[in-house]
Order: C-alpha cells, then sequence, then structure tokens
C-alpha cells in the first residue's frame, strides 16, 4: 500500500474533475454508510438525557437469552459454513475436474437465490415438511412435524448459500494450471496423492475464503431466519424484533452492534488477512485445458450427490410457483387462480413501488459504483484505501443493521427521509453497489493503464478519458453491475423491512407479512410476481445489450 | 506535409521525485537531474531498470507529480499542468492502443478531442498513416495487427498530434529482434524528416548508440554521463557507463606521477601517460578503461600475454589473456585473415594510449 504524500494531493488539487469526483465519493459515502453506522453504534451509548451510559449493553448481555441468540447465530455460521463449503467444494470440483454432462445446471443454481426472495427455500422448505408438508403430512402421514428452528433453518442456509462457496472455488480451480497435476503425477504421486499434496494446499486460502463468506452471509440472514427460524433466534432477527416489536430502539442498536461486530471482524479476515494468501493468484491463467476425469466410480461419486443435490434445489424453487395455483397449500389442492385476483386486485402497490424504486435504482448504483471503482483502481488520492475500504465492506454489513442506522440517521435534521422513496433508494444504491465495484475493479484491473494514460496524453480530461476509454473497456462489468443492482433491489428485505412505509411497500416486505399469516398461497403468487418481473426485465436488457454487442455472461460470475 | 514549427525545446530543471514507502521510507528515485534539450533534438535516457529514466519521462509526460524542480517545454513551465494540458505525445511500451477504436479512431482519437473538422482529421490520418506505412489498415482492429503494425499505429497517433515533444517509452521492447533493429532505423527515418524533439527511454545500449543525437546515461536517479553516442563510447566518464555501454576493460592501476593533465599510471605490468577524466595526485589507486577492440594481438614485439582461453565467435574471435598479472578480454574481428592464437600460447599485444584512460570509481 502506497502512502499518500504531497505529490497525490497536488494530482488532486491540480485536476479539477477529480477533485470533484473524490469528494462526491467520500462525501456520499460519509453520509449513507459512515454515519448510519456511527448512529447504530452510539445510540446505546448515551440515555435519551444524551448522558453516556453502559446500561443498555448491561441490559442485554444480562439476559441469558441474548447470549443464547448470541451463540445460536455463531454455532449455525460455523455448522452452515462447514456444510456449504463441503458442498461447494464437490460441485466446483464435478465442474472442474470430472466430465459430466449437465454442468450448466450448476450456474442456475448459483443463480436461483439471487433472483429470488431471499427466504423463498424456507417458504418452499415449510411446504414440503411443515406441519402441512406435502411431504411429512400427506405423504408420510405425520401429525405434527416441526420444521422450524435449528435444523430446518440450517438446511435451508445450506442450500442458499452453497453456491456462494462453490462460485469462489470453481474460479479458483480454473485457474490452476494442469501443469502442477501433471509436474506431481509424473514425480511419482498417485491421483489422490496428487489431490492432497498439490491441490488441496493451493486451494486452502480459496477454501478458508468461502467458508468466511459464507459465514457473513449465515450471521446476516434475516430472511429465512425469520421465516423458518421459530424459537431458534438469531441475532439479526433479534435486532430486528427488538427495535420494531418491541420498540425498545437502544436495545436493538446493543445487538445490532454485536452483530455488526462480527460481521466486521469476518470481512476484515477474510479481505485483508486471506487476501494476500492466495497461490494461484500469483500463477496466472493456466497454459491450456485440463484433461478431466472420465473414470466410471469418480463420476459417479461426485455426480450423483451433486445429481440429488440439484434436483432437491429445482424442486424446492418449483414448488413456489406450484404453490401459487393450489386452493390451500397441505389441506385442498385444486388448481386456482385466487392468490393471483388478490394480489392484482388488493396488492398491485408493492409491485409497482418495489419495480419502479429498483430500476432508479439501478443507474445510479452502476454509474456511481464505476466511478468509486475507477478512482480506486486507477488514482491516488488522499484516503483511497478508506474508500475502498468502505465502499466494499458495505457488503458485509447485514442489512438489519443498515436499516436500523438509517432510520436513525434519517429521521431528524439535517436529513429527513423517513417514509420517502429516496431513503429505500438510498438503501438498494449503498447495498449493491459493492459487487459492481468488484466488478468494476476486477476488470480494470485486467486493463492496462497505459491505455487510459495515452488518451489524456492525447488531450483527453478525466472526465473524456472515463467516459470514451474506461467505460466501453469495462462495459460488461457496469451492465452486468446495472442488472445485478437491480435484481438485488428487488429481491432485498433485511434493511428495507425498517424503511418501508404506508406510502412505499415493497414485495418482499409483503410477502413475509403474507407468510406470517399462513397466507402462503398469496405469499407463493407474490413471489413468483417477483420473480417473473426479475426475469423478464433482465431478459429484456440483455436482449437489448447483445443488439449493442455486449456480452453480459462473461463477468455474471 | 507536416509543419516542424511545433517543436520545441525542453528544459528539466532540478528535478526531484521521491516515492513513499510503508514505513516512512522513502525511495529517491530521480535525484536532483538537470537537461536542455534543444528543439528537433533527439535524446535517449539509458540505464539499467530503476534507474529513475522512465520516471524523468512521465514527469515530462504529466502522469508523475515532481517532489521538487520545474519542466519547461517551449518557454511555458508546465509543472502543475496534468498530461492532457501538455503539448507532449506519448508511444507506450506496450502500445496503449484502444482495444474498442479501430486503427483509424485509435489515430483520430486526440484530433477529435481538439475538434478538429471530420474532413481535416480524415486527411490527417491518411497522411500518417502513409507516413508509417500503414496506408491500408485503417479499418482494421488493433488485436487484428502484428506487433510491429501495433507499434506504427502508437507511433502515428502521437505524431498526429504534431506535439511539441514527442516521448518514448521502451517502445521496441516487446517486439522481436530483427524487427526491433528495422523499427529503430524506422523512427530515425520518421523523427528526422518531421524533426521533432524527442526524448527516448531505453534500456538497450544498441538503441541509444544507433538513433540518438545526445544519450544521457543514468543510474539511481542521477545522470552519469551526458554526450554524443560516440563521446559515451569511446569516452566513458564512470566505470559505471563503460561498464554498461558495450563491453570494457576495467583495470586496477596506479598513479606513479603527475604532469599537467597527464598522468604516468602504472598498469598490465607497465606504465602509460594517460589523460584523465578528474584531477588525480601521485600514489592514487585508479580505474583505467580499455575496450576489448582497441587491443591489438601480435606474434611478436609489445607486452608479452598468455592466452588463457580463445573463442571463435564467427565475425570475431574472443581472447582472454594475462598481461603483466592482470586479465584482459581482447577482440580481434576478421579472424579469417589473421593469425589465431591458441589457449596455452604466447602472445603479444599493443595498446595505443590514447584508447586506454582513467574514469571515475
Amino acid at each position: 500500500m502506497l502512502k499518500t504524500n504531497n505529490a497525490d494531493w497536488q494530482k488532486v488539487v491540480r485536476d479539477p474533475i477529480l477533485l470533484g469526483a473524490v469528494s462526491v465519493v467520500i462525501l456520499s459515502l460519509i453520509v449513507f454508510i459512515v454515519w448510519p453506522l456511527f448512529e447504530v453504534l452510539q445510540e446505546g451509548f448515551f440515555t435519551l438525557n444524551g448522558r453516556f451510559t453502559l446500561q443498555y449493553y448491561e441490559e442485554v448481555f444480562r439476559q441469558s437469552e441474548n447470549i443464547k441468540v448470541l451463540s445460536n447465530t455463531i454455532g449455525l455460521g460455523l455448522f452452515v459454513s462447514f456444510i456449504s463449503t463441503g458442498i461447494g467444494f464437490l460441485f466446483a470440483y464435478a465442474d472442474a475436474f470430472v466430465r459430466l454432462r449437465g454442468k450448466k445446471i450448476f450456474n442456475i443454481l448459483a443463480i436461483l437465490p439471487i433472483i429470488s426472495p431471499p427466504f423463498a427455500l424456507a417458504m418452499s422448505f415449510i411446504m414440503l415438511f411443515g406441519q402441512r408438508g406435502f411431504v411429512t403430512n400427506r405423504l408420510l402421514g405425520i401429525p405434527d412435524a416441526n420444521v422450524y428452528g435449528f435444523f430446518g433453518l440450517a438446511i435451508v442456509q445450506v442450500l442458499t448459500f452453497f453456491p456462494v462457496a462453490y462460485l469462489v472455488l470453481a474460479g479458483l480451480m480454473r485457474q490452476i494450471d494442469p501443469a502442477y497435476e501433471e509436474a506431481a503425477r509424473n514425480l511419482g504421486a498417485t491421483r489422490y496423492g496428487t489431490f492432497k499434496t498439490v491441490l488441496l494446499p493451493l486451494l486452502l486460502p480459496g477454501i478458508a475464503n468461502s467458508f468466511l463468506l459464507v459465514f457473513i452471509q449465515s450471521v446476516a440472514d434475516f430472511g429465512n431466519a425469520m421465516v423458518i427460524g421459530g424459537n431458534f433466534t438469531t441475532l439479526a432477527v433479534k435486532t430486528y424484533l427488538q427495535a420494531m416489536g418491541n420498540y425498545d430502539i437502544k436495545g436493538g442498536t446493543a445487538l445490532a452492534t454485536v452483530l455488526l461486530t462480527i460481521s466486521v471482524l469476518m470481512f476484515v479476515v477474510q479481505k485483508y488477512w486471506l487476501g494476500g494468501r492466495s497461490y494461484v493468484t500469483v500463477t496466472g491463467k493456466p497454459s491450456r485445458q485440463r484433461e478431466l476425469i472420465d473414470g466410471q466410480t469418480e463420476r459417479l461419486l461426485v455426480g450423483v450427490p451433486c445429481l440429488l443435490i440439484s434436483a432437491f434445489i429445482f424442486i424446492l424453487y418449483i414448488l413456489i410457483p406450484v404453490g401459487s395455483f393450489v386452493k390451500l397449500w397441505g389441506i385442498d389442492y385444486t388448481p386456482t387462480l385466487r392468490h393471483y385476483e388478490y394480489v392484482f386486485d388488493l396488492g398491485m402497490k408493492p409491485i409497482l413501488d418495489t419495480t419502479w424504486l429498483s430500476i432508479i435504482s439501478m443507474p445510479i448504483t452502476g454509474v456511481l459504483g464505476m466511478i468509486i471503482a475507477f478512482l480506486i483502481v486507477r488514482k491516488r488520492f488522499p484516503g483511497r484505501e478508506w474508500v475502498e475500504f468502505i465502499s466494499l465492506l458495505s457488503m458485509a454489513i447485514p442489512g438489519t443493521v443498515i436499516g436500523m442506522g438509517y432510520v436513525l440517521a434519517y429521521n431528524k435534521p439535517p436529513l429527513v427521509l423517513t417514509g420517502t422513496a429516496a431513503i429505500i433508494v438510498l438503501s438498494f444504491v449503498f447495498r449493491s453497489m459493492p459487487v459492481g465495484i468488484r466488478a468494476g475493479m476486477a476488470s480494470l484491473q485486467q486493463i492496462d493503464p497505459a491505455i487510459e494514460e495515452a488518451a489524456q496524453d492525447m488531450g483527453a480530461n478525466t472526465f473524456k478519458v472515463f467516459t470514451s476509454v474506461t467505460i466501453p473497456l469495462i462495459k460488461s462489468a457496469f451492465f452486468s453491475g446495472l442488472l445485478y443492482s437491480f435484481v438485488r433491489s428487488m429481491t432485498a428485505v433485511s434493511a428495507v423491512i425498517f424503511l418501508v412505509s404506508a406510502s412505499y411497500n415493497l414485495l418482499t416486505v409483503s410477502i413475509m407479512s403474507q407468510v406470517d399469516v399462513g397466507r402462503i398461497g398469496v405469499a407463493a403468487a407474490y413471489s413468483t410476481v417477483l420473480i417473473a418481473i426479475v426475469l423478464v426485465v433482465t431478459g429484456v436488457l440483455k436482449f437489448l445489450l447483445g443488439r449493442l454487442g455486449v456480452d453480459i455472461n462473461e463477468v455474471n460470475g | 506535409m507536416m509543419s516542424t514549427i511545433g517543436t520545441k525545446k525542453v528544459s528539466i530543471q532540478n528535478l526531484v521525485k521521491i516515492y513513499q514507502q510503508p514505513g516512512h521510507k522513502t525511495v529517491t528515485a530521480v535525484d536532483d537531474v538537470s537537461l536542455e534539450i534543444a528543439p528537433g533534438e533527439f535524446v535517449t535516457l539509458l540505464g539499467p531498470s530503476g534507474c529513475g529514466k522512465t520516471t524523468i519521462l512521465r514527469m515530462v509526460a504529466g502522469f508523475e507529480v515532481p517532489t521538487d524542480g520545474r519542466v519547461l517545454i517551449g518557454a511555458d513551465d508546465v509543472t502543475g499542468l496534468t498530461p492532457d494540458k501538455r503539448d507532449t505525445a506519448m508511444v507506450f511500451q506496450s502500445y496503449a492502443l484502444f482495444p474498442h477504436l479501430n486503427v483509424f479512431d485509435n489515430i483520430a482519437y486526440g484530433l477529435k478531442i481538439k475538434k478538429l473538422p471530420a474532413a481535416v482529421i480524415k486527411e490527417k490520418v491518411m497522411e500518417i498513416l502513409e507516413l508509417v506505412g500503414l496506408g491500408e489498415l485503417e479499418k482494421r482492429a488493433p488485436n487484428q495487427l502484428s506487433g510491429g503494425q501495433q507499434q506504427r499505429v502508437a507511433l502515428a497517433r502521437a505524431l498526429v498530434m504534431e506535439p511539441g515533444v514527442l516521448l518514448f517509452d521502451e517502445p521496441l521492447s516487446n517486439l522481436d529482434a530483427k524487427l526491433r533493429v528495422h523499427m529503430r532505423a524506422e523512427i530515425r527515418r520518421i523523427q528526422r524528416k518531421i524533426g521533432i524533439t524527442s526524448i527516448y527511454v531505453t534500456h538497450d545500449q544498441a538503441e541509444a548508440m544507433s538513433m540518438s543525437d545526445r544519450v544521457i546515461v543514468m543510474k539511481k536517479g542521477k545522470v552519469e554521463q551526458i554526450g554524443t553516442p560516440h563521446d559515451i563510447y569511446a569516452h566513458p566518464a564512470t566505470e559505471f557507463v563503460a561498464d554498461f555501454i558495450g563491453t570494457a576493460n576495467i583495470l586496477d592501476g596506479q598513479v606513479v606521477s603527475v604532469a599537467g593533465d597527464e598522468a604516468e599510471v602504472a598498469v598490465l605490468g607497465t606504465t602509460f601517460r594517460l589523460r584523465g577524466t578528474r584531477p588525480v595526485v601521485s600514489g592514487e589507486a585508479v580505474r583505467a578503461v580499455i575496450r576489448p577492440e582497441a587491443v591489438e594481438l601480435r606474434a611478436s614485439g609489445g607486452l608479452p600475454a598468455e592466452v588463457l582461453s580463445s573463442v571463435f565467435m564467427g565475425s570475431y574471435q574472443d581472447y582472454h589473456l594475462r598481461v603483466g598479472g592482470q586479465l584482459l578480454s581482447v577482440v580481434d574481428t576478421n579472424p579469417a585473415f589473421k593469425r589465431v592464437f591458441c589457449e596455452g600460447e604466447q602472445a603479444f599485444v599493443g595498446i595505443r594510449p590514447d584508447s586506454l584512460h582513467i574514469v571515475a570509481k
């Protein structure tokens, strides 16, 4: 890390456009990420009269219930990360090393959790294994099956989050040069020996990385925990219930601080401790393609579990549209359209609100994200490390925490936004931006900085360089950032659940309340509509971009 | 044809660049360098990697901000200007062609920014393509060109701007050996034709020697020697320059006596009267330099020499000799018409005093 010095200052000061961009970015990160977090942190330390106190933290930790919640959260996180990384590894290995048909399905598996509401699997899991579940009640005739609690939640989280591990590990495995394995075999190692002595050590940082990424997601998961957690309460849910259910904002922020601390700690470990430890990135692109394993035993051993897990996940997702077309799930399976009638008669508002607020936030996220990526990768300016840290950190901040932060920060002057569309758009923007930034940074790092220098040398100012050279070169990352932003906004729940109001209600929040009152059919219909909107909008965008010659898929992973 | 009216002098005044490193360490990349480059002159910054040559070039272009000192292009102090405001155009080591634009649009890029009329742009681009010998290729994408063609596009893109100063950052290092030789002649031909002030950075001494009006040899952020290629080769000022440019025998010697600007130096088991690059005193230990091809090898007459090795290299015979207790490498060109000495034989060497001289350590 290069320290900033005088020359950095001069470079910024002599270039008014750069100075402007840096100022806007720093200001917006402070106002929309740092300040809300600060509000959450300080709220629990002061009494209503503004006196410093530890009383709220003491109260939180004196309750054995909250200690239990903390241990629940961490225990669940460890369990889910462990299993998810294992399954992710299996899928990645199958993808990169074994000759199998239909591997394209793996990518669909990885996309499904992104394009559906974050509690979709919990919903369909209940439909299968709940008290009136299709499997438990109808097929097995168990009268009082209890799917709520640790195991239900853990299984649902594993199925939702293992694709994260799969994507990380598959990306790494594809980069390993087969020459290493050939060298090991050439020196006398067996295939198993090669796996143990060459592949596993090379992948170890990646395994640790995906473990931490899943852990962060599991801890932050609000949707599934709310829907299927039952009496097994996690920190994210408890924070919400404390603040919004019991109207105890101060206690809520104390819990939120604990939650935030765990996530930030994991993020720092993941990014800064593990970040520099990958062997694979050092070696670069493989020289040639790997000979895939096509022994029958190995193919079955790897292929069958992958097939079973994939099939199970597809069934779970298909249950959502199926459930929306039957009268009363678990009791009366007659086909009906009445849930859709309900949705289109009474519930159009959240659908429209969600869609257009997501569409508004899309270009803002895309442009801001690319500007930040450009500044971080290409420019030296005072505070650059902080801009990078804060903008990527927001990926690890649990939605519950930032949602609470927005409530606290923007319900009083100087910035009153509570109840407005703006507050929702802002939360969409700053929640989905990190992924665009990451994609933009990765693209930029592949591109020779001399190309942009050449443009500047030919007389282009910073703005012109950005629009005429940088954006055309990273357009794939830019547009996939746009798409991701839309999808992520459509399916967001944990932060916006604090921000919805009578004037602006959102789809995911409506679905959760339908699940809450037991109207599974309506919830399923809403979810189906949501997924349909996501597919239609992204499909149309992809089609239009394809016409313009932009290939999104190359960066979608 | 292109005008040469715009070509400018460059003056670099006490330029310093210090990089901060983690832990309050600093690295001085450029250490108080001053240079005057005349209009139309082709100057090469030559030195090993890390000597600061590229940093100087980038400070002239405006990509790096100097820690101290000034850069003047023509009469204007440009030190505080961003690269887009400077009258320079650079040919990059990686060519840095815009991958999303074809050859024509790459070259037209800067002209469009200047908002020239489309017809003028077209005329200028076609003219410059002709000059660099790429007449037909204006519709090609950069990745459809060979390395040499990309190099020409990069050159054309810089030339078309008709800059006051043309900057080259090791532009030939990505080409294969044959093409490199060809391109350096080509660059020099074009530069002479337009008469544009050029600063060229390289670590390849052959490039520097064959292209430049003047060569600036750099070491660790400082200028070691400035001179014509001939000066630098024949009269290296320092041991570093002698060693970096071509090959040289660098021999330990001792000053026996001093008279005026001449010194009598004991070396190779005898004494020579030499002129040096610096004043010396009697009794001082010094270094004397002689090029391997400046030594004459004979069957009789001169200093006795023992042949330690003798290797046939085609156009020359490469010898290692022991003369007066010191090792001397000698290159004897065109060996087919000369007596070739074998390993272990006794030979004699003749050395003209003016081919041997004292350098600063």
